[in-house]
């Protein structure tokens, strides 16, 4: 399939009988407008932002939403379209209303659909999280002389924040798995190897996009357990396990 | 770029006009889901009967289709594309039953394990041979798991053979590249909107289904 929509700086035709460790290694592969360093950074900006700002409407919506009780029927209905979300029809269904507000075929389209596929995991996984905060620690706080008000941040999510880090991770890790989809939808990003390989017909060029989008989903995962590791105190993360062996 | 007072967000003649061709689009959808939908039952029956009869192999068959569910999608059905060829339908519903073994093996696992220990008590008691307690008592016990199972992985793969298009299968997903390609946003909408209804439907008659193989859950709320 040929590249569907001129953009900004068309990937110079790469010899079709190129290795891909050539291609791998060669410095003008990374360098550039069209270079892997370039594409890298529009992937992980666009991730970032994306798992951003799921986190921050997902996770305090779901903690109140848990705290209050109230929701369940919300989250048995989310948890059927959680998996569901077809990111590419929402993008293009998207694409028309964005052009027309002179926006263009990018960002917006593909940030808000995959935001809608990260909401939900981020939503569902702070919820049970939080439910499952055991009633006695919540009692003991109160008798300990913690406010009402400090019960949800203080006790709840701290509780909970081990298990809601993974919530996140499953969502980032969907995220950086769909992105490259955007290379067909008027972007760029780290998905232009894979389309612009079919475009030349290049197999090697397909392949080195594959290795570096699959590389990009190891990395965050990765970068998760680092981030878990550093920002959690080990009880947490303790209880966070036996949590998830629970569940 | 056709003009714009011309290229609304749908043209209700093209529709008429095309309607052969988007026609064969649900056709084509349909085939790539329902293939790969049977696919993944197969093999996730067989990798769910794996993981409980040896309990050992449970982390390494969740580990493994965890990491197939997390591959990216445009990679994985570029991966297959020069092995099997472009236009090979094998391309696409090697990887699409691929995503679906997660959720088929997770709520199988989870319906058979449901199975309170004293109903296959009594089943062994009532002198059933294993094959027979598990065919005729464990898994109709299991069906409401593995059929919410079967919803959303179903739902999930209509979404997922729009990407397919970019091996140019994908049926309604061909539709949207179609309009993409020319910025012309009926067959755009059409391939986006249809796809949404296509998954929806499907789930309404699987959640039917499964209210005829589960007559019983009627009676007390369905789980």
């Amino acid at each position: 399939m040929r590249a569907l929509i001129p953009t900004a700086v068309e990937q110079q035709a790469v010899p079709r009988d190129i290795g891909l460790f050539e291609w791998l290694f060669d410095a003008d592969t990374w360098t550039g407008p069209t270079g892997i360093l370039t594409s890298l950074w529009d992937t992980v900006v666009m991730c970032t932002a994306v798992t951003i700002v799921a986190t921050l409407v997902a996770v305090p919506a779901a903690a109140v939403m848990a705290h209050l009780r109230k929701g369940e029927v919300s989250t048995t209905w989310a948890v059927s379209i959680s998996r569901a979300i077809p990111t590419f029809a929402i993008a293009a269904l998207l694409i028309p209303w964005s052009l027309r507000r002179g926006w263009g075929f990018e960002p917006w389209p593909i940030f808000i659909a995959l935001l809608l596929l990260a909401l939900v995991p981020i939503y569902l996984t702070t919820y049970n999280a939080i439910r499952q905060v055991p009633q006695e620690s919540i009692d003991a706080a109160r008798a300990l002389g913690y406010r009402e008000s400090a019960v949800p941040g203080a006790v709840e999510f701290a509780l909970a924040a081990s298990v809601i880090l993974t919530g996140v991770r499953v969502a980032a890790i969907q995220v950086v798995a769909t992105e490259p989809i955007r290379a067909f939808l008027g972007g760029d990003g780290l998905g232009r190897y894979v389309r612009d390989g079919f475009g030349q017909n290049n197999n090697t060029l397909v392949l080195g996009g594959i290795i570096l989008i699959g590389g990009l989903a190891a990395l965050t995962g990765l970068a998760f357990v680092l981030l878990e590791r550093l920002a959690l105190p080990n009880g947490v993360r303790r209880l966070g396990r036996q949590q998830g062996e629970n569940t | 770029m056709i003009a714009e007072a011309r290229n609304p967000i749908i043209r209700w003649e093209w529709v008429v006009d095309e309607w052969d061709q988007i026609r064969a689009a649900i056709t084509e959808h349909l085939t790539l889901t329902v293939l790969a939908m049977l696919l993944g039952i197969v093999v996730s029956a067989v990798l769910a009967a794996v993981a409980l009869r040896f309990r050992w192999t449970m982390t390494p068959i969740t580990a493994t289709t965890s990491l197939i569910y997390t591959l990216p999608s445009v990679a994985l059905f570029a991966l297959l594309a020069p092995v099997f060829g472009n236009l090979a339908l094998t391309t696409a519903v090697i990887p699409l039953a691929g995503y679906t073994l997660l959720i088929l093996v997770t709520n199988t696992v989870a319906g058979f394990q449901a199975v309170p220990k004293s109903v296959r008590d009594a089943a062994d008691g009532m002198g059933l041979t294993p094959t027979r307690r598990v065919l005729s008592v464990e898994l109709p016990l299991a069906m409401p798991y593995i059929m919410t199972g079967v919803r959303i992985a179903t739902v999930s793969t209509v979404g997922l053979v729009t990407v397919a298009a970019i091996i140019g299968q994908g049926g309604l997903g061909r539709l949207i590249f179609n309009g993409l390609s020319r910025a012309f946003w009926t067959p755009m909408t059409v391939g986006a909107g249809l796809s949404i209804i296509l998954a929806l439907t499907l789930d309404a008659i699987l959640l039917g289904i499964a209210a005829l193989v589960t007559p019983w859950t009627r009676r007390k709320a369905a789980t």
